[in-house]
């Protein structure tokens, strides 16, 4: 695919794992976002793990992109050529001792953010701490040692070494991507992390405005794969461990995200959420309230309302769970539920629409438990697949996650006239029970279970389907609260506003 | 009023009885048995007027309880008249609800081990202190984290209570520790299932058949796992039940005097509700020779399932006379009292 080029643009977006690379929610936003302003000129930057764990575009890059350029983090970390011995810049390795000690003190952010921008200005391209000073100066070996001899619970140097390391040498890339950027007026991140921090190394350079939409919440979705992982070691022995801490190195990916987030929020205005939990969150974490604003998500009616048509006169008794196939969205609930789903309805079968390769070991545990629970003729993994040839043919949408935000998939299946079983997780409650009274009154649009309760969602699941008369009340209830609440109009119009706010500033020299 | 006329005809009748003597002149017998005659008659007349007046309920039988009425109204003249009529409206005044039909069965609670367990890690209020959302999220997680150094079993129900928890962050962290716990013993399942499968399964050649043999044993254990650990409910919990039992009966077929494996075919049926199944089980493990100590504890949780109660107390009476294990003693001693 054609990758454009060029020297300047209005609005750089940048992009962490997501857009055009991946398929989902955010990147659907995204495009949408992208086609609704056809008179702004986009640039995207693309930041991704390493190129290997990417297999070409999902989407096709709108006319209005300019500029499409992208940078793997973990790619080419090991030196190229044998290290020589150096000594550190004395100066520059202070001030990175002093923002750590900030960091471990907990000091106010403000000031946190001083000590940063004069680490950050040293850690660009021809700065006085470069990466090679890191990795392999005298100066930095000492502070390794020094910090690891006062604060690290855990035994193994060796572990210790690695994890600072690993955590911090994407850093020194994404100050060479932020020297190279082309020059753009407004900068836009989809995410705190490595893509906020760019933004926020950028907005300290070149004073560009700088915007923050959030979906989910980086640190809270990095806390949960944290919590998840079995490849960060823990050496304590029973003598060494506090048994209400976590292991002192996820702790420190913890920590080290969380601070990526506060740096991003101090840079960014406006702070953008998608509903009001979201939005105390980010000020939980350290946002300023007053930047902080709700902009929900919205789809498009002409699109999705033909489908209501197509749709046979009776239920079909088909649940399908339309999502990436990742732990995030907890496929193993929703397989599990389908064992109890079939024991009560025979005839029902669960489809799961969803491309498999951002986590093929995932995906293939939950083929193992659709072997392992006898349900090979009755759940069927689809593969990506267009929702608009989806929707017609289901009779309910399933959403087993453990973390949401505002889940496009559930307004497209409401606008399509097909009830959602959702689990309680960010918005899902909202958009299918109604959040004021007014929004109440219009009825349920489907039902709500716990997390992985597989037995609570099979039941609500059976319930509606056997129910043709609620059945049809909560497909009511949804095309009117999409109707009301959720169309993409509302949601161009606000984001209008954000880009002329932003852009207006950038005139001015923000 | 239901048939009033009884109440008239007697009110009647036993004017007649004392005054209408008076007709018959001079004769006492004749007076006395005019009396007595009339007064039975006007009892019984009022017997029938007052039980159309008690609640059904006590009207049953209806032969004494009429024989009752008439008979305190003929033993206590006038004044057994108007004990009759009087306990009747106070009856009808202040009767209770009608009596339950039966006795209402309650669900036994659930044996708390988390509350329970002596000694080592103190758990006791582990589960009320993790459900207190007012308690701060940090000392809630720290709690939470705590749970991964206890026993899957104890841990389990605790992280699921609060999977429902308003805070998200221990949410998440609940969920993620269930997750390991749960994938760990799938990807277990799933090796095992091909190493199964390679050897064909049941169609092992005897060259295969050691191999298949150890797998399914592997097998069994690992989806009694999931259930022991209380990581599987509902419908998948009786999928799991299934798939155990499966395995466990294909190695007794080829090993019918593996003693724990009996024992596990045992806890199984037991687990499915089939007591009586699991009940001969268990007795063929003890004949096979494991100690009693190990079956016992088992075989009188049974009896007591059935509501067989007393074999219950005999059979933890036997139990006391072995070596039984330490956590065991309590249960013995609530048993056996003395």
């Amino acid at each position: 695919m054609k990758r454009p080029t060029a020297r300047e643009a209005d609005i750089a977006l940048l992009l962490e794992g997501t857009f055009p690379y991946v398929s989902g929610g955010v990147s659907s936003w995204v495009n949408q976002i992208i086609r609704a302003y056809p008179e702004y000129r986009f640039a995207l930057v693309f930041l991704g793990s390493r190129r290997e764990d990417y297999n070409g575009f999902r989407y096709e890059l709108p006319a209005n992109v300019v500029h499409f350029e992208e940078h793997f983090l973990y790619d080419d970390l090991p030196a190229r050529e044998k290290p020589r011995a150096r000594a550190g810049d004395e100066p520059a390795f202070e001030a990175a001792a002093c923002l750590h000690e900030k960091f471990t003190s907990g000091a106010p952010l403000p000031e946190a953010m001083q000590a940063f921008k004069s680490v950050a200005h040293a850690m660009m391209p021809g700065g006085q701490l470069p990466l090679d000073d890191f990795l392999h100066s005298k100066r930095s070996w000492e502070i390794v040692c020094d910090r690891y001899r006062k604060y690290c619970t855990d035994p193994s140097f060796v572990d210790y070494f690695w994890t600072v390391r690993i955590m911090h040498a994407p850093l020194w890339k994404l100050a060479k991507v932020a020297n190279g950027l082309l020059e753009v007026k407004v900068l836009h991140t989809i995410s705190t992390g490595y893509a906020g921090f760019l933004g926020t190394l950028l907005h300290q350079q070149r004073g560009t405005p700088l915007i923050l939409s959030e979906h989910g919440i980086y640190t809270k979705e990095r806390k949960i794969d944290l919590f998840k992982s079995e490849w960060i070691r823990d050496n304590r022995n029973v003598f060494q461990r506090d048994p209400t801490e976590l292991s002192y190195f996820r702790q420190m990916w913890i920590n080290f995200f969380e601070w990526m987030g506060r740096f991003c929020y101090e840079a960014a205005d406006p702070i953008i959420a998608l509903y009001e939990q979201n939005r105390l969150r980010q000020i939980a974490d350290g946002a300023r309230p007053e930047r902080t604003t709700n902009i929900p998500n919205g789809i498009s009616l002409q699109r999705f309302a033909p489908l209501r048509a197509a749709r046979p006169e009776k239920v079909p008794p088909v649940l399908c769970l339309i999502g990436r196939i990742v732990p995030i969205k907890d496929i193993k609930t929703f397989i599990r539920a389908m064992r109890s789903i079939v024991n009560q309805l025979p005839e029902a079968e669960g489809w799961i629409a969803g491309p498999e390769d951002e986590d093929p070991a995932y995906a293939l545990e939950c083929r193992n438990l659709v072997q392992s629970l006898g349900l090979q003729d009755k759940v069927r993994f689809l593969g990506f697949q267009k929702v608009d040839d989806l929707l017609p043919k289901i009779g309910l949408t399933v959403l087993s996650s453990i973390s949401e935000a505002l889940p496009l998939v559930i307004l497209e299946a409401c606008a399509a006239g097909v009830p959602s079983i959702s689990t309680d997780v960010g918005s899902c409650r909202q958009l299918i029970e109604g959040l004021g009274d007014d929004d109440r009154a219009l009825g349920a649009a489907g039902a709500v279970c716990n997390i992985a309760d597989p037995q609570g969602l099979a039941d609500a699941a059976v319930a509606l389907l056997r129910d043709e008369t609620r059945w049809q009340a909560a497909s009511r209830a949804g095309i009117a609260r999409v109707e009301r609440y959720y169309t993409d109009d509302l949601m161009f119009g606000r984001y209008r506003t954000v880009y002329e706010q932003a852009l207006a500033r950038a005139g001015k020299g923000d | 009023m239901p048939n009033a006329q009884f109440a008239v005809y007697a009110f009647l009748l036993e004017i007649a009885a004392w005054f209408g003597g008076d007709t018959l002149g001079d004769h006492a017998d004749a007076h006395l048995l005019w009396y007595l005659v009339l007064h039975g008659a006007a009892s019984l007349l009022l017997a029938s007027f007052a039980i159309l007046l008690l609640p059904p309920a006590l009207t049953r039988p209806r032969r004494p309880v009429m024989l009752l009425l008439a008979g305190c109204s003929y033993a206590v003249p006038v004044l057994g008249f108007l004990g009759v009529l009087g306990g009747i409206f106070i009856l009808r005044g202040y009767r209770a609800g009608p009596p339950s039909p039966s006795f209402e069965s309650v669900e036994l609670p659930d044996f708390d081990p988390h509350q329970h367990t002596p000694g080592g890690f103190r758990q006791s209020g582990l589960r009320a202190f993790l459900s207190n959302a007012s308690a701060p999220t940090a000392s809630r997680m720290g709690a939470l984290v705590a749970l991964q150094y206890v026993s899957g079993r104890v841990a389990t129900p605790l992280l699921r209570d609060v999977l429902a928890d308003p805070s998200e962050d221990i949410r998440l962290l609940a969920y993620g520790m269930l997750d390991n716990q749960e994938k760990r013993i799938n990807q277990a399942i799933d090796e095992e299932l091909g190493k199964f499968g390679t050897c064909q399964g049941e169609a092992a050649t005897p060259a295969q058949r050691p191999t298949m043999l150890a797998a399914a044993r592997r097998l069994s254990d690992l989806y009694w796992e999931l259930i022991y650990q209380h990581l599987v409910q509902g419908d998948l919990r009786r999928h799991a039940l299934a798939e155990s039992l499966k395995y466990c009966r294909i190695v007794l077929r080829h090993e019918p005097y593996d003693a724990a494996l009996m024992l596990r075919h045992g806890r199984l049926l037991h687990a499915n509700s089939q007591l009586e199944d699991a009940a001969e089980a268990y007795y063929k493990a003890l004949a096979l020779g494991l100690p009693a100590t190990r079956v016992l504890p088992y075989l009188a949780e049974l009896r007591f399932d059935q509501g067989a109660h007393a074999d219950a107390r005999r059979l933890m009476n036997d139990l006391s006379i072995w070596a039984a294990l330490p956590r065991l003693h309590p249960v013995i001693q609530y048993w056996n009292p003395q």
